[in-house]
C-alpha cells in the first residue's frame, strides 16, 4: 500500500519541554489509522505539526511523497491534508452551506478579478462549489441544516459539519481529532460507521479519540503515544494486549471498552 | 425600560426585509431598484424643509460629507466589517487620491477621469508596500501601525514642496463635461452624481465579491483566521486584497472630492476622518454593506440636520462607538445572515 | 542633513533624551502593564496622560500663578509640585479605572471579540479628546513657570536645570515604587498572575475584576505623575497632547517588549535619544514621522521587542 502521509523522526520541542520525541507514523490508502495516549500525550501536537501550525524542532513530514516542511499550512491543506478540531472551530457567523463551501473553494482557481467580472469558469466553480458542498452535507447527514448559522447548529450536527468542511477541501487523508467527544453511545456507533464510509469513498483517516472501543472497532491501524513518544503500534487487538500501552493508560482501557 | 431595551438589540430589519426581497418577482425587485437609485439621483431636488438642511446648502451636503463619506464607510467595510482588519488611517488612501488629482490635474493637466484611476492605483500600491509586511501582524498591532501611516502621509504632505506645506493645493481644476452636464465650482449636483455613480459601482463589486469566493474567504478570515488557513484559504493573499481594494475605494473617492472643493491642504485629512469613518462602519453594522450605507447616511446627516450635533459630532460618535460596542456590537443593521431553517424529513423550509 | 550640530551639541541631546525618556517611560509603562492583563492595548491611555496634563494646569490656576512672578524657592516649589504631581496621579488613576469600568469591563465579561474591545477603547479615547477640546477652546495653554531654569552646572553642552534634575529623580523613584508594588504587594502579585495565566489566576482565587482595575489605577497614576513632568520641561500643553506623546510611549513598550516593565524603561530611554538625535539631524518636523518608522521596523522585523515576549501567534 502506497503510504500517503509519513511522519519521520519528528521532535518538537517548545522552549526547551519536548512535546514530541522522534515519532514516526504514516497513514496509507484506503485506511483508517488512530492515534492514541493519556492526555497531554501529544496528539494535537501532531496535527498542528504535520499541517504546518508548528515548524518541528527535528524530522520531516512527507504527503505523497514530498516534504511539507515549511509550507504554509494554506498551502498544505490544497495539497491533501484536511483536520478538524477537537474544540470545535467553525465559522460561527457563516451558514453551514458556507461553511463547507470554503472548503471546496481550495479546489477552484478563479481569483478576485474573475468573481468581480463572473468570468464563466467563475460561474462554474461556484455552482461546483455549491454542489459539491450540498452533497457533503446530505453525505453527513445534515443537509436540512444548510441555511443555519453555523453557530446556532446542535453540538453534534457542528461536529458533522466540521467533517463535512474538512472533506469538501477533497484531502488525501482526513486528520480527525476527537470526533466523538461529546457524543452518546447511539451517537458514537453512527459516528465510526460514518467514519468507514468516509474511508470507503476514498479517503485515508488519522483519528484521534479517547473512546477506546470506537477507536478498536474501525481502526486499521493504532499507534500510541506517552510522553511525547511512540511507544506502540500495531493491530486493535494487538494493542490492547500490550503491556506499555496498559500501563500508559493505568486501566482506563478495560474500563472504556 | 428593559422591554425597550430588549426591542432595541432585537430588532433587525435585515430580516423582515430580506423576507420580502427573497419572496419578490423579478419585476417587483427591479422596480424597487430603479425607485431606490432614482430616488437617490434625484435628491438634491429634494431641497425642502422637511429634509433640507437649516443652515448648509443641501447640495453641497449631499456631496460632503454625506456622499464622500458613505464612499469611504463602503470601502472600509471591505477591510474592517468583511475581513476583521482594523485599519486606522484610512484617511491616508483618500489623502492619496485627493493629492494625486491636485498634483497631477492642477500642475500636468491630467484629467480626472485618469486621476480617479490613478489615485486608487497609488493607493493601491501604498497599500502593497503597507500591507504586505504589517498584515503578519495581530489586529491591535495592525490597528496602531495603521494609525501611524495616517498621521506619516498627513506629516509628509505637509512638510513637501510638491503638496504645497501648510497651504496645500488651490485651484483644482474640476473635469471636463460630459453629456451637457457642467461641472462647475459653484453647482455641486454633477459632483454629487458623479460621486453616487462611483459608490453604485463599488457596491456593485463589493456584491459580487462579497457572494462569491472573496467573499467567503473574507469572512472566514473574519471568523478565525487560524482554521481559515487550515480550509486551505490564502489568508495573506486574501488580506492583502480586502485592504488594497479598501484603499483604492479611498483612493478613487478622495480624487473625486478634490476635484469638487478645489483646493485640499493637510488639516483636512487628520486622524479624525478615520475615526468618523470608522464610526459609520461601527454604526451601520460591520460587514452588512446597506448597514453600512445607512448608518453613514445617518451619521453624516444628522450633524447638518441638527446643528447641537454638528460643533459636538465627534464627541458623539466617540461616545456611540463605546455605547454600540456594549449593548449593540454588529451595529443597528447587523451583518447576521437571514437563516433558512429546512424540515429534516420534508426538506421544506420551515417559517419562523 | 547636518551632522555637525549633532557633534557640538551632543551632551545636551544625550541629557535631553534621557529626560524626555523618563517621561515616556512612566507612560509606557501604563500600556505595558494593561496590555500584560487585557492582552489589549489601551488606545485611551494617552488621553488619561492629556487629562493628567490639564489637571496640574488647573491646580497652576487655582494657585493663582501666572508666569510674571519671581521664581519660588526649592522647597516651597517641591511643595507645590508634589501637590500638583499627587492631584494630577490621583484624577488621571481615578479616570482610568473609570475608563476600564466604562469601555472595557463588560466587553471583556461578555467575551466579545478583540476588534469591539478597541473599537471601544477608540470611541472612549476620541470622546476624551473632543471633550477637552471643546472646553479647552482648542488652545495651547501655557503652564506658568515657578522655578529658575537657570543651569546648576553643565558637562559639555549638557546644561543640568533644576526642572530636568526633579524630573529624573522623581521618575526613577516612581520606578523604584512600582517594582516594590508588583513584586512585594498582594495585588502586584496578581497582576502578575494573571499576566501570565488568567485562567489559572482565576483558579487560584485572584479576583481578576480587581487586579484589572488595580492595574488600571497604577498605569493611571504613572502617567498623571508624567503629565506633571511633562507640564515642567515642556510648559504647555493642549486638547491632542496624548496623541504624539502616547504614540512614543507605546512605541518605546514595543520597542522593548510590550508586557515586559524593564523593557518598557530600556525602550523609552533609547526612544527619547533617538528622537533627540534624529531631529536635528533630520529636522524637527521628521521627529514624529521618525518614531513611527521605528514602530513599523520593530513590529515587522522584532515584534517581541528588545527584551519581549513571544506573542505573535496570538491572533484577533
Amino acid at each position: 500500500m502506497t503510504k500517503l502521509l509519513e511522519v519521520n523522526n519528528l521532535t518538537m520541542e517548545f522552549g526547551g519541554v519536548v512535546a514530541l520525541k522522534e515519532v514516526n507514523l504514516h497513514v496509507s490508502a484506503g485506511e483508517i489509522a488512530a492515534l492514541i495516549g493519556p492526555n497531554g500525550a501529544g496528539k494535537t501536537t501532531v496535527f498542528n505539526v504535520v499541517t504546518g501550525y508548528y515548524q518541528p524542532t527535528k524530522g520531516d513530514v512527507l504527503l505523497n511523497s514530498k516534504s511539507v516542511l515549511g509550507l504554509k499550512s494554506n498551502k498544505i491543506a490544497r495539497l491533501g491534508l484536511a483536520r478538524t478540531f477537537q474544540n470545535i472551530r467553525l465559522f460561527g457567523d457563516m451558514t453551514a452551506l458556507e461553511n463547507v463551501m470554503t472548503g471546496s473553494d481550495s479546489r477552484n482557481k478563479v481569483g478576485l478579478v474573475g468573481s468581480i467580472i463572473g468570468t464563466s469558469r467563475s460561474r462554474q466553480e461556484e455552482s461546483l462549489s455549491h454542489s459539491r458542498a450540498a452533497e457533503l452535507l446530505n453525505f453527513m447527514g445534515i443537509s436540512h441544516r444548510s441555511g443555519q448559522l453555523a453557530r446556532n447548529l446542535p453540538y453534534g450536527d457542528q461536529r458533522r459539519l466540521e467533517i463535512a468542511r474538512a472533506l469538501a477541501l477533497e484531502p488525501k487523508v482526513l486528520l480527525l481529532d476527537e470526533p466523538a467527544a461529546g457524543f452518546n453511545p447511539q451517537e458514537k456507533v453512527e459516528l465510526g460507521e460514518l467514519i468507514k464510509k468516509i474511508r470507503d469513498a476514498g479517503f485515508a483517516v488519522l483519528l484521534i479519540e479517547h473512546d477506546m472501543s470506537l477507536v478498536m472497532k474501525i481502526s486499521d491501524r493504532v499507534s500510541v503515544l506517552d510522553f511525547g513518544q511512540k511507544i506502540a503500534e500495531g493491530t486493535p487487538s494487538e494493542i490492547q494486549n500490550n503491556q506499555k500501552v496498559i500501563d500508559a493508560y493505568l486501566g482506563v482501557v478495560d474500563n472504556a471498552s | 425600560m428593559s422591554s425597550i431595551k430588549i426591542a432595541f438589540s432585537k430588532f433587525n430589519l435585515r430580516d423582515s426585509f430580506g423576507a420580502w426581497w427573497e419572496n419578490a418577482t423579478k419585476k417587483q425587485r427591479i422596480a424597487f431598484r430603479v425607485l431606490l437609485i432614482g430616488f437617490f439621483y434625484a435628491l438634491p431636488f429634494l431641497d425642502n424643509p422637511i429634509l433640507g438642511t437649516p443652515e448648509t446648502n443641501f447640495q453641497s451636503v449631499l456631496f460632503y460629507p454625506l456622499a464622500v463619506y458613505v464612499a469611504m464607510a463602503v470601502g472600509l467595510n471591505i477591510v474592517v466589517g468583511k475581513s476583521g482588519i482594523l485599519d486606522l488611517g484610512y484617511v491616508a488612501f483618500f489623502a492619496i487620491g485627493a493629492y494625486t488629482h491636485a498634483i497631477l490635474g492642477t500642475f500636468y493637466g491630467v484629467s480626472l477621469w485618469f486621476n480617479i484611476i490613478l489615485g486608487a492605483a497609488f493607493a493601491m500600491i501604498a497599500g502593497v508596500i503597507l500591507g504586505l509586511p504589517a498584515l503578519r501582524l495581530r489586529g491591535d498591532y495592525l490597528a496602531i501601525i495603521t494609525l501611524g501611516f495616517g498621521e506619516i502621509v498627513r506629516i509628509v504632505a505637509l512638510n513637501l514642496e510638491i503638496t504645497g506645506g501648510a497651504a496645500g493645493i488651490a485651484g483644482i481644476p474640476a473635469p471636463p463635461n460630459i453629456f451637457n452636464v457642467t461641472f462647475d465650482v459653484l453647482d455641486p449636483k454633477p459632483h454629487y452624481w458623479l460621486m453616487l455613480t462611483f459608490i453604485m459601482l463599488v457596491v456593485w463589486m463589493y456584491i459580487r465579491l462579497g457572494k462569491r469566493r472573496p467573499g467567503r474567504a473574507w469572512e472566514a478570515i473574519r471568523e478565525d483566521e487560524d482554521v481559515a488557513e487550515f480550509m486551505g484559504v490564502e489568508t495573506t493573499k486574501y488580506k492583502l486584497w480586502a485592504f488594497i481594494l479598501g484603499g483604492a475605494i479611498g483612493g478613487g473617492a478622495g480624487a473625486i472630492y478634490s476635484s469638487q472643493v478645489a483646493s485640499i491642504l493637510p488639516d483636512y485629512f487628520t486622524l479624525n476622518v478615520s475615526i468618523l469613518v470608522l464610526a459609520c462602519v461601527v454604526f451601520g453594522g460591520m460587514g452588512n454593506i446597506w448597514g453600512v450605507v445607512a448608518g453613514a447616511i445617518l451619521l453624516e446627516y444628522l450633524p447638518e440636520k441638527l446643528r447641537f450635533l454638528s460643533e459636538t459630532r465627534i464627541l458623539f460618535f466617540g461616545l456611540l462607538m463605546v455605547v454600540m460596542m456594549n449593548i449593540r456590537p454588529d451595529g443597528l443593521f447587523p451583518r447576521k445572515k437571514r437563516e433558512k431553517v429546512y424540515d429534516k424529513v420534508t426538506g421544506q423550509e420551515i417559517s419562523r | 542633513m547636518d551632522f555637525s550640530i549633532l557633534w557640538t551639541e551632543f551632551f545636551g541631546l544625550t541629557l535631553d533624551g534621557i529626560v524626555v525618556g523618563a517621561i515616556y517611560a512612566l507612560v509606557s509603562l501604563g500600556y505595558t502593564l494593561v496590555y500584560g492583563v487585557l492582552r489589549l492595548i489601551n488606545f485611551a491611555h494617552s488621553e488619561i496622560f492629556m487629562i493628567g496634563t490639564f489637571t496640574s494646569l488647573g491646580l497652576s490656576i487655582v494657585f493663582g500663578f501666572t508666569g510674571l512672578e519671581e521664581p519660588l524657592g526649592i522647597v516651597l516649589f517641591l511643595l507645590v509640585f508634589l501637590v500638583m504631581a499627587l492631584a494630577s496621579g490621583i484624577v488621571s488613576g481615578m479616570s482610568a479605572v473609570l475608563l476600564e469600568f466604562v469601555a472595557y469591563r463588560r466587553l471583556r465579561r461578555r467575551g466579545a471579540s478583540r476588534l469591539s474591545s478597541l473599537i471601544s477603547a477608540i470611541g472612549a479615547s476620541f470622546f476624551l479628546v473632543e471633550f477637552y477640546r471643546l472646553t479647552t477652546e482648542s488652545k495651547d495653554w501655557d503652564f506658568p513657570r515657578m522655578l529658575s531654569k537657570d543651569p546648576i552646572f553643565s558637562i559639555s553642552s549638557a546644561y543640568f536645570t533644576l526642572d530636568k534634575i526633579i524630573i529624573l529623580l522623581g521618575a526613577f523613584g516612581l520606578m523604584f515604587g512600582l517594582d516594590r508594588i508588583i513584586n512585594k504587594t498582594r495585588l502586584g502579585r496578581g497582576i502578575r498572575a494573571v499576566s501570565q495565566d488568567e485562567k489559572t489566576a482565576i483558579l487560584m482565587g485572584v479576583n481578576v475584576d480587581r487586579v484589572i482595575s488595580f492595574t488600571f489605577l497604577v498605569g493611571g497614576v504613572l502617567a498623571g505623575f508624567a503629565s506633571t513632568f511633562y507640564m515642567l520641561f515642556y510648559e504647555s500643553t493642549k486638547f491632542n497632547v496624548g496623541f504624539l506623546l502616547g504614540i512614543s510611549a507605546f512605541t518605546a513598550a514595543v520597542l522593548g517588549g510590550i508586557g515586559n516593565i524593564r523593557g518598557a524603561l530600556v525602550g523609552s530611554f533609547v526612544l527619547g535619544l533617538i528622537q533627540q538625535y534624529s531631529s536635528v539631524v533630520l529636522g524637527y518636523n521628521w521627529r514624529d514621522v521618525v518614531t513611527f518608522v521605528i514602530l513599523v521596523f520593530v513590529l515587522l522585523f522584532k515584534p517581541t521587542g528588545l527584551f519581549g515576549e513571544a506573542l505573535q501567534r496570538a491572533r484577533v
